[in-house]
């Protein structure tokens, strides 16, 4: 492996600066988790095809996997961990989590940053909006009905102000 | 069911639903250790083919390179997920993805260069790629035994027991794996007003868990741990502690939570070579697949294909059913589970219509050199349903009879002996409540008598149907739980089974709060670590509700007794003049007089423990839960798509601990039952091997925008042999899509299609075959 392949990037996420030495083709799914121990995004495949890895970037809903750290430079990422913690729960992550939209739990993190992206635009989404936004998630467990659900009962309780 | 529950029957919340949504939750893939190598396997690129030479030492040169693993360096023991019947690493490679060797580097990008510096020159080997051509004399072996090489130990398969029969995977010489027979077809031929006689093929699909397996092990002082994504955490146990030569509680498997598996995340060499690499380096190991290593490296259902001919009399009466069925058994040495599922295959769907007096029924499993197959979501039902449910709606249709009262008239009732468990009765068959239940929900009476009634050319149309799927591994199986009364009072639950996405700890930890009369938060505890937990042959067959279920109890029930008798004397009462809840046991007569649990088992001396254990002993291995699926479709007839306007899932489920949990279930079940109906096929090209499409969009899993909402319904009528009256429903909402959406589009359009997945272009080619017949 030659020197040049390696950086140093800085890589500002969920509000905290990291600094990091990164290979050219490590992906910011890699930095993510095997570097920084931020193993609430999750991978389940590597090109864009799942949708699992999820994050907000600028917020934006981008796949982790498909984007190289050093292009995250100088981008505000926020993932799962950024969102909410057990004792200070985002309203879609208490939705999720109450009403088993969440099975195996391994979209799931996804499938709210990318509900997350939705809501921040669309505060009022219809069903076929909510599943339209999802469209790039993939589960295998809940036959996603709960999920439409989780989703728009979230949106409800934040625009009531809870 | 009249009982009234504090827990039981209650939607509560599921325990690890906050973890999950926070992140929070370590899967195996989340372990990262400091001083970590991460493994890398090579694939073989041939069929079939004997390693001629490798050279590593390009490889192992390489800077970050820390171990290189070939067949010439691991110990020559076998193991498995079913029987021990494979090597760490082999020289002759079966499939196409097979693993020629591993490599531990210091990071994953590092490993996988290392892996392209491993120079193998392949003797290439003819291959079996088709499992009929395969079963026929004259084939090539699939696989070549090396029998003579293993040292055999207790457990294994002796090379005497594998006889000569070719690619046929079965013990018995010549012949199909297994035939069920009863009866004499000929003559119930002969006595049948109608006959049907069709061929079915169902392409072969992958359980497409989202969490790619991972393991980390660690090697010290002769132990080792493995976190890893394993369904059957002590038979990986075993089987690690047999190749590395330690005894068995020196090694700990711990699987506490799975980004699903479906039945597919069971002991590999993948776990194995990392254990292996960990202890040559010293090191931890980490290995965590791609999605074309875990579509590649695990079982998929089966290819099949069936000959089925049913006959019946215009009073609806079943005469005869004969099938000859060929299951892709995939490059098991020595057959995996595949003469468990052709067994299952041949004898359920006869259970089911157990008053057809005339069957036969044989499954050739065959070996061939495409990756393994097993059990899978629906394991063998969704293998059988598909043709049989489909020719019951065809005889119903050809004697003019209701498509419900037809199989209602045939079906399995209480008391009935089982051809699918010799020996053995059924104790509940709720079937028709489920079937009158789904077919008032989707409103049967709607349909149309007439196929192809609608005008134009977008054509509705309502079918159904109905199944019958195992709660409990069948013919083995064993759950062990242990409930223990901690110091402090806290009521804490051992289980070694993992929560693939079921929440079964939920559900089980709402059996323990009922017994002790406790809030589901009250009660705590661990699972699926093999050094804290008793054992648990897992999360498979839908068994954890039943099986699992019966040991947490009788577990509970036994602390409980113990807690009691404890309180005798610290309360001058007997066992029965006491009750506990709200941990405390108080007089029943005076309930003022009460002593917290942390009191009592203080007084002990010590924590209160109670063990159960479920093993079929008793003479209840199993239950059988029963559902009917309907499907309302519109068929696009001149662009071929099949649309699901409406799927109801009704099941017998014994009675929901959970209703939404249950309900969770049944709509992920079916959600991927449509994806096995309309889209998922895993296909291989027929003259290499290679497969074609294992990245995931290729796989066509369904998407939020393919799945409607789905319509569960819950038919609670109990079950006698479980203490809360419940069977498990995990797996066979997958069974009956396929079949009743098959059935719906013959109502629609009035094609009958005998492939799956049901795709346009197989839709348009039906509906050209019969507008040419009917010219």
């Amino acid at each position: 492996m030659d020197a040049q392949d390696f950086h140093n990037v800085t890589l500002k996420i969920n509000g905290r600066e990291y600094r990091v030495e990164v290979e050219s083709n490590w992906t910011l799914n890699d930095v993510l988790r095997n570097r920084l121990e931020l193993t609430g995004t999750k991978r389940a495949c590597d090109y864009g095809g799942c949708g699992s890895c999820t994050v907000l970037m600028d917020g934006v809903d981008v796949y982790s996997c498909s984007i190289l750290a050093v292009e995250a430079q100088g981008k505000e990422i926020l993932t799962i961990e950024g969102l909410g913690i057990s004792d200070n729960l985002h309203p879609l992550q208490k939705s999720f989590a109450l009403s088993y939209a969440a099975q195996c739990g391994w979209c799931t993190p996804g499938m709210i940053m990318s509900a997350k992206a939705l809501l921040d635009h669309n505060p009022k989404p219809t069903e076929a909006e909510v599943r339209a936004a999802l469209s790039g998630v993939l589960c295998r467990c809940t036959g996603y009905t709960s999920i439409v659900k989780a989703v728009l009962d979230a949106a409800g309780a934040m625009r009531g102000g809870t | 069911m009249s009982a009234e529950f504090l827990t039981v029957g209650k939607s509560v919340a599921p325990i690890f639903g906050i973890e999950k949504a926070t992140g929070e939750m370590r899967f195996p893939a989340d372990v990262n250790l400091p001083n970590m190598l991460w493994m890398k396997i090579l694939k073989s690129p041939h069929a079939h083919a004997k390693i001629a030479a490798i050279d590593v030492s390009d490889a192992l040169k390489m800077p970050g390179v820390a171990a290189v693993l070939t067949h010439k360096d691991v110990p020559k023991i076998l193991f498995g997920p079913y029987q021990n019947e494979i090597y760490p690493l082999d020289e002759e490679m079966r499939f196409v993805g097979d693993t020629v060797a591993a490599v531990a580097a210091e990071d994953w990008n590092l490993a996988e260069q290392a892996t392209r510096a491993i120079h193998v020159t392949y003797e290439t080997l003819p291959t079996v790629l088709d499992a009929e051509a395969g079963a026929a004399p004259g084939a090539p072996d699939a696989v070549l035994h090396y029998p003579e090489r293993h040292e055999i130990k207790p457990g294994d398969i002796r090379p005497d027991q594998l006889g000569t029969f070719g690619n046929i995977v079965g013990l018995k010489e010549g012949g199909p794996t297994v035939v069920n027979q009863r009866g004499d077809v000929a003559r119930g031929f002969a006595e049948s007003d109608v006959v049907v006689d069709r061929v079915f093929r169902q392409s072969e699909v992958n359980a497409v868990s989202h969490e790619p397996r991972a393991c980390v092990a660690v090697y010290e002082d002769n132990r080792c741990t493995l976190w890893c994504s394993v369904q059957d955490p002590y038979r990986l146990q075993d089987s690690a502690a047999r190749v590395l030569g330690l005894p068995m509680d020196a090694v700990r498997v711990v699987s506490t939570n799975l980004g699903g598996a479906f039945g597919v995340k069971v002991t590999g060499r993948f776990a194995i070579l990392c254990a292996l690499l960990a202890r040559q380096t010293g090191r931890p190991v980490k290995v965590w697949f791609t999605r074309e290593e875990e579509s590649l490296d695990s079982h998929n259902r089966s290819a099949l294909t069936h000959y089925v001919k049913a006959g019946a009399k215009k009073d609806g009466s079943l005469t005869a059913l004969q099938v000859r069925t060929f299951q892709d058994n995939g490059y098991w040495p020595f057959g995996g589970l595949g003469q468990n599922i052709a067994f299952a295959i041949s004898t359920r769907p006869v259970d089911l219509y157990h008053r057809c007096p005339n069957v036969k029924w044989e499954v050739f499993a065959v070996r061939t050199n495409y990756p393994s197959t097993g059990p899978y979501r629906g394991r063998a039902d969704a293998e059988s349903h598909f043709p049989i449910e489909s020719v019951m709606d065809e005889l119903a249709h050809r004697i003019h009879m209701d498509p419900i009262e037809f199989r209602l008239k045939n079906r399995l009732r209480e008391g009935d002996d089982l051809c699918s468990a010799p020996g053995k009765v059924v104790s509940t068959v709720w079937v028709e409540e489920a079937a009158r239940a789904g077919a008032r929900a989707i409103g049967w009476d709607r349909r149309s008598v007439v196929p192809a009634a609608t005008p134009g050319p977008r054509k509705r149309g309502i079918g159904m149907a109905m199944v019958i799927h195992s709660c409990g591994s069948n013919p083995a199986g064993t759950s062990e739980a242990e409930v223990v009364v901690d110091l402090d009072g806290r009521i804490l639950l051992f289980s070694g089974t993992p929560d693939q996405g079921s929440e079964q700890q939920t559900t089980l930890r709402q059996m323990v709060a009922e017994i002790f009369g406790v809030a589901l938060e009250d009660v705590h505890g661990s699972n699926a670590d093999t050094s804290t937990c008793p054992y648990d042959s897992g999360p498979f067959s839908s068994r954890t509700v039943y099986a699992t279920g019966i040991a947490a109890s009788r577990a509970a029930e036994e602390a409980k007794k113990k807690v009691l008798e404890q309180a005798v004397s610290l309360l001058n009462r007997q066992v029965r003049d006491l009750d506990v809840g709200k941990h405390a046991v108080w007089i029943r007569s005076e309930p003022s007089r009460h002593l917290h649990l942390s009191d009592i088992v203080g007084s002990a001396g010590g924590s209160i423990s109670g063990k159960g254990i479920h093993n079929g002993k008793d003479g209840h291995l199993f239950a059988y839960g029963f559902a009917a699926t309907f499907a309302e479709v519109e068929v696009d007839v001149e662009m071929g798509e099949v649309k699901i306007l409406r799927l109801v899932s009704s099941h017998d489920v014994g009675r929901a601990i959970n209703p939404m949990i249950v309900e969770g279930q049944i709509l992920g079940g079916a959600a991927q039952g449509l994806g096995y109906a309309l889209t998922e096929g895993f296909c291989f090209d027929p003259r290499t091997g290679t497969a074609l499409n294992q990245w995931f969009l290729d796989l066509r899993t369904p998407s939020i925008l393919d799945i409607p909402d789905i319509e569960p319904v819950i038919v609670e009528l109990g079950e006698p042999t479980h203490p809360f009256g419940a069977k498990g429903c995990s797996e066979i909402s997958y069974v009956g899509v396929a079949p009743a959406v098959a059935n719906a589009v013959y109502n629609a359009a009035g094609i009958r299609l005998t492939e799956l997945p049901m795709t346009p272009d197989r839709v348009l080619k039906a509906l050209q075959e019969t507008q040419r017949s009917a010219r």
